[in-house]
């Protein structure tokens, strides 16, 4: 059955990672109506997981305080390709950092990640973030992987 | 996520994993492997064939575990053949630093031949 204009989902999870596995699972079926492939979507669980991982990390404030309550996650399923915003209520960062973040990554980094994979592994990416007013991940992966 | 370990000629630790590696199960991972190797145990086997899902917060740990392992002279394989696994260790360029092998036999061959060429090195 074709997806239709009105077919957002969307999931407000609690700051805690425990919950990531929640959205894991839920842009899986959701992406399979929107006819994306089991590669695609594998791609797709592993960045939506980094933008909740990130989310949650970043909803700590500077001084290791009480996190933001929550990160809201929208999913946009069309034919052929589905687009996926997280957002967090945490301190934002400056969008100048995001450039090196995407930089190519050493092989022996531990930590730093996220953002490279999702890059790599969707089609389209869009960073929105200023200190103090949270950040929004904006991805895209359509049907046919990119190499 | 169920964590195993066993020790296998007195020299190589297995740890096998059954789950999802994430950022919610990683801490107590990461705990286990850096027991492990602290104590003097360097040579490491990950098992991960029972493991459906890996990210970022799962690699660093098991590159930071092969960092940790050869501090102290030794190294670690994974045994991996899910290709959602395989994809992740591709793109993030971690496949031949980690020795990932399809099967635990190959990754205890990988590290037997790593040990051995070592202790070549230091003759």
């Amino acid at each position: 059955m074709p997806t239709r204009e009105d077919d957002t989902v969307e999931l407000v999870i609690p700051c805690d990672p425990k919950y990531v596995t929640v959205v894991r699972l839920t842009v899986a079926g959701v992406a399979a109506r929107s006819g994306l492939t089991v590669d695609d979507i594998d791609d797709l669980k592993v960045a939506v997981s980094e933008a909740c991982t990130n989310a949650i990390d970043h909803a700590f404030d500077e001084a290791g305080g009480q996190p933001g309550p929550h990160v809201h996650v929208r999913l946009y399923p069309k034919d052929g390709e589905m687009r996926i915003e997280v957002e967090d209520e945490g301190q934002g960062f400056d969008p100048r950092h995001v450039k090196k973040a995407l930089e190519a990554q050493e092989p022996g980094q531990e930590g730093g990640l996220g953002l490279y994979l999702i890059e790599r592994l969707t089609d389209e990416l869009r960073v929105e973030s200023a200190p103090g007013s949270g950040t929004k991940i904006t991805m895209t992966k359509r049907v046919a992987r990119k190499s | 996520m169920r964590i195993d370990v066993s020790t296998h000629d007195e020299w190589l630790v297995v740890v096998s994993l059954a789950g999802e590696l994430d950022a919610y199960t990683a801490p107590q991972f990461r705990e286990k492997l850096v027991e492990i190797v602290e104590s003097g145990r360097a040579w490491v086997i990950t098992d991960l064939t029972a493991v459906e899902y890996i990210d970022s917060v799962g690699l660093g740990i098991l590159v930071g575990t092969a960092k940790r392992a050869g501090q102290h002279g030794g190294d670690i394989a994974v045994v991996c053949g899910r290709a959602n696994l395989l994809r992740v260790f591709d793109v993030s360029g971690t496949r031949e630093l980690l020795n990932v092998a399809p099967s635990l036999e190959e990754a205890g061959r990988i590290l037997r031949d790593a040990r051995g060429d070592d202790e070549k090195g230091e003759a």
